[in-house]
């Protein structure tokens, strides 16, 4: 038995669903069948172009351009109009039978809901030729789009209602009723021939029949009501995660499944992730195969983290040392590295890597050696890189450390002098225990910022030698921006590098944990 | 809650577009945008019922915000650019032909390289209002005699290896520096249907003209803008490729002269760099077009030119400007506009965009010696026929 205030409480949310749903299968219905209808129209028009029983208003026939013979690229055309050719005075006909020349047959609707079509005809008289002699284009009045259908819905909302609410009094059919309410709710898209809606708002109908079946509904309404409060304060944080960090996310990864090219999209689905891990039919070896660059960036990553995280330790172990003079001073120079902006770091080390007057050949030069030539090869140049991130990326790791030390109670030393153990020991059992419940969490973050940091090796070694220092982030954006606007591979790329980093956040910090446990 | 009433108002609201004006969007400052300035004041003085707004926009965020607004019916009706990316932005119909309201007189105006690096598949998508090319600047301590030729260029270094410097310094890793080399021995890089002719034995020629260069001690080897000013700044550097923007960097006791680029002398061709220029170009979204375009007009016209020339000495594409007698005076602008009749327009066909990179790296290669010109440019054309697909 379901009483009436629940099943109406049911009905209005999912009616509320089945509306949006509704109304989108409407705007897209009305506005192909605006399209085909208008279109027509204007295809007619130039059907009865030379039928001078029916002048069709609409219709006009546009002569090719002709070159001024200074500058090749002002051409004038001319319009066929009542039996002469006179000159086109009309930049939008004039400019659409420069697309027609360009892209071929035009039919589409406008932005102001006009049909256009503009093809090739041939005239009277002239013969026909391969090329196009003439070219006919019909535009229609604008044509308002069909109402939004408020009475149809309201009187299927009120037929549903009342459907639900029979169902609910009459007592065991409850259920029955909410499914068969809903199902009215179907009936316009189905006129629609919107088939997709259509079962979607079934398959909404039978779920929420299912739901109050395990008295599901009623729980979830009950949870609302309890935690009210608390959902309050929440949601402003909700909608803006969703607004700001959910639709972003979404979008970027439904654009990986489309290609990019002269500003129009199109539905590739899954052609740009099989090009990008087949390695788009480059050699392994190649700096342009998605593998040899993943292979850099795991080496990239490994390489910084490890060093961050040895200088990151070293440092910290000797600035908690309580008589090392003036470790104040020390501890706050050890961390400007991090507070000065990276991208300013990244080109200060940029420039000391200068084959001719850098700091670091300046240096070499002073001892005796000969410079290098830092960009020019591949060892070299992802040295420099490192070394750069390394700089950028102790400072972090030593004051998580620094924070740990502090916390280790003073008479487990005491005791392990008392056993005698060696410095050694005692930093093999007692220090590395202690920090590794706060270096674990800074390890997996590190690894996450370091596999994509970008300013580093974009501003650095700029990918050089020969894109071979490139990572995956920093190839993502020559997608974007470098290699004719490929905005569908480098989503792909992202989606590819979130999965990858989601494996890592899974199942690497799994191992670390692990490891504690061990 | 009334918060959020408050942001959804000015969500709703966003900006408010005003009808019956022209809106300008430029990246100029300094005396640039002062000159800009003078003219569009000059405009509303005689126009006041289509009144011209300027908007300054930065130069780095410039194409991005313009490629993001215009399609949703935002944006500019006007704005000044490079015509590098007039193909792709004709492509996805961002820009709007102007070819319909333009005669001959009208297209007199300008010298013919200007307006046709502005012709994109058989139309017009905009008006010069400033060219920019290489020159040779040239420090008139160190060279007695500006060299005319490469071979004259070559000769300068014995002294300036003495000096522990270089006879020439520009960034010759990079393809619009390297350009002048190429089209002087022949090569260049598509035509304007995209065809490609990266790799031919006369861009062969120039790359290895390029590494020789390096290799005896000529050039130095890939350095980037700020060193090549230093370079020339120290007397390290007898001669510097670079274009009008050089001017600038260049310390207040230094002699120099500009002068047109040397003839190569393998082939008795001048060398030739890339031709830029800055245009006004007219939104497709743009609201009064025949409005719009009376002001691109009204902006480009020789008046207007002489304006921009004098303030800003901007290297202006109207020929009669150079008749004034304060613009006649400024003998760097003649430099320009004669070094203007030996440019090539930068292809504007979309994929000429992927060129750039892959030629950068086949330059690195050749530069250090490890890759023949012909394997290089090879490579690049893979890369960029990969990208094309």
């Amino acid at each position: 038995m379901i009483d009436l205030g629940r099943q109406m409480r049911d009905f209005v949310v999912v009616a509320i669903l089945a509306i949006l749903i509704a109304t989108c299968a409407f705007v897209v219905v009305r506005n192909t069948e605006l399209t085909s209808h208008q279109i027509a129209l204007a295809d007619r028009a130039i059907d009865t172009i030379h039928d001078s029983r029916a002048p069709s208003a609409h219709a006009v026939v546009v002569g090719p351009a002709t070159a001024s013979r200074k500058h090749p690229f002002l051409r004038k055309r001319q319009v066929f109009d009542r039996g002469i050719w006179r000159p086109l005075t009309d930049k939008q006909l004039y400019d659409m039978a420069t697309r027609y020349e360009r892209q071929g047959e035009i039919a589409e609707l406008t932005a102001d809901g006009r049909g256009l079509v503009v093809r090739c005809i041939d005239q009277p008289g002239l013969p026909s030729s391969r090329s196009c002699t003439s070219i006919a284009i019909a535009i229609t009045e604008p044509a308002k789009p069909a109402p939004y259908p408020f009475l149809v819905l309201i009187g299927v909302l009120g037929l549903g209602a009342a459907i639900a609410a029979a169902g609910a009094l009459i007592g065991r059919a409850g259920r029955a009723g909410m499914f068969a309410a809903i199902a009215v709710l179907a009936v316009p898209t189905m006129l629609w021939h919107a088939w997709i809606a259509a079962s979607a708002i079934l398959l909404l109908g039978g779920a929420v029949a299912l739901a109050q079946r395990v008295a599901l509904t009623d729980r979830i309404a009950a949870a609302l009501v309890k935690n009210r409060t608390a959902l309050s304060f929440l949601a402003p944080a909700a909608i803006a995660m969703f607004v700001l960090v959910a639709t972003p996310f979404f979008i970027g990864i439904v654009l990986g499944f489309y290609d990019h090219h002269a500003g129009r999209w199109s539905f590739v689905g899954l052609s740009n992730f099989t090009e990008i891990l087949s390695g788009s039919g480059r050699a392994l070896d190649d700096p342009l195969n998605f593998w040899f660059i993943l292979g850099v960036t795991v080496l990239w990553t490994i390489a910084n983290v490890a060093l961050h995280v040895t200088i990151g330790v070293s440092l910290a172990l000797a600035l908690s040392r309580k008589w090392i003079f003036g470790r104040g001073i020390f501890r706050m120079l050890f961390i400007l590295p991090w507070a000065i902006p990276n991208y300013i770091t990244a080109l200060m080390w940029k420039g000391m890597f200068d084959e001719q007057y850098g700091a670091m050949n300046l240096m070499l030069h002073k001892a005796g050696f000969s410079g290098a030539s830092w960009f020019h090869h591949w060892a070299t140049s992802f040295g420099a890189n490192v070394a750069t991130n390394t700089w950028l990326g102790f400072p972090f790791m030593m004051v998580v450390a620094l924070g740990a030390l502090e916390t280790i109670p003073k008479e487990l030393y005491e005791a392990a002098d008392v056993d005698g153990a060696s410095a050694w020991q005692r930093f093999r059992h007692i220090t590395l225990p202690h920090l590794r419940p706060a270096l674990g969490p800074a390890v997996a973050l590190g690894s996450i910022w370091t596999f994509n940091m970008f300013n580093v090796i974009y501003l650095v070694s700029a990918g050089k030698p020969n894109n071979s220092t490139n990572i995956l982030v920093t190839d993502a954006y020559r997608w974007a921006f470098e290699r004719n606007e490929s905005y569908g591979m480098a989503a792909a790329y992202g989606t590819i590098i979130f999965l990858i980093l989601l494996l890592w956040t899974v199942f690497g910090t799994r191992i670390v944990r692990s490891k504690e446990d061990a | 809650m009334k918060l959020l009433v408050l942001l959804f108002a000015l969500i709703a609201c966003g900006e408010p577009r005003e009808r019956g004006g022209v809106v300008l969007w430029h990246a100029y400052n300094g005396l640039e945008r002062t000159a800009l300035e003078e003219t569009a004041a000059r405009w509303n003085a005689e126009h006041p019922e289509t009144p011209l707004t300027l908007i300054a926009v930065p130069y780095d965020s410039f194409a991005d915000k313009l490629t993001s607004a215009v399609p949703h019916g935002n944006g500019p009706d006007l704005f000044i650019f490079n015509e590098d990316r007039i193909g792709s932005w004709a492509e996805s119909g961002i820009i709007e032909p102007i070819e319909f309201w333009v005669d001959d007189a009208l297209a007199d105006r300008f010298t013919d390289q200007a307006t046709r690096a502005l012709a994109y598949r058989g139309s017009l998508w905009g008006l010069p209002v400033a060219v920019k090319s290489l020159v040779l600047y040239v420090r008139t301590d160190l060279v007695k005699q500006p060299p005319r030729t490469t071979n004259e260029l070559l000769a300068l270094a014995p002294a300036m290896k003495k000096r522990n410097g270089y006879a020439l310094a520009y960034v010759n890793g990079n393809l619009y520096f390297h350009a002048p080399w190429l089209h002087g021995f022949g090569g260049s890089v598509m035509d304007d249907t995209g065809r490609l002719s990266i790799s031919t034995a006369q861009a062969a020629d120039a790359m290895a003209f390029a590494r020789k260069l390096v290799a005896d001690g000529v050039a130095p080897s890939e350095p980037e803008s700020p060193m090549v000013a230093t370079l020339f700044n120290e007397g390290k550097a007898a001669t510097v490729i670079s274009g009008p923007w050089f001017v600038t960097d260049i310390a207040k006791n230094t002699p120099w002269q500009v002068v047109t680029l040397p003839i190569v002398s393998e082939t008795g061709k001048p060398a030739a760099p890339f031709l830029g220029v800055e245009s006004i170009l007219m939104s497709s979204q743009a609201h009064d077009k025949t409005a719009a375009f009376a002001v691109m007009s009204a902006l480009t016209n020789d008046a207007a030119a002489i304006t921009r020339a004098k303030v800003a000495r901007q290297v202006v594409a109207n020929p009669a400007a150079y008749a004034d007698a304060a613009v006649a005076r400024d003998p760097a602008l003649h430099v320009f506009l004669a070094q203007l009749e030996q440019t090539v327009p930068t292809p504007k066909v979309p994929a000429m965009r992927t060129v750039w990179t892959p030629y950068e790296n086949a330059l690195g290669e050749v530069l250090a010696g490890r890759s023949t010109p012909s394997a290089a440019l090879e490579k690049v054309v893979d890369e960029v026929k990969k990208f094309n697909k």
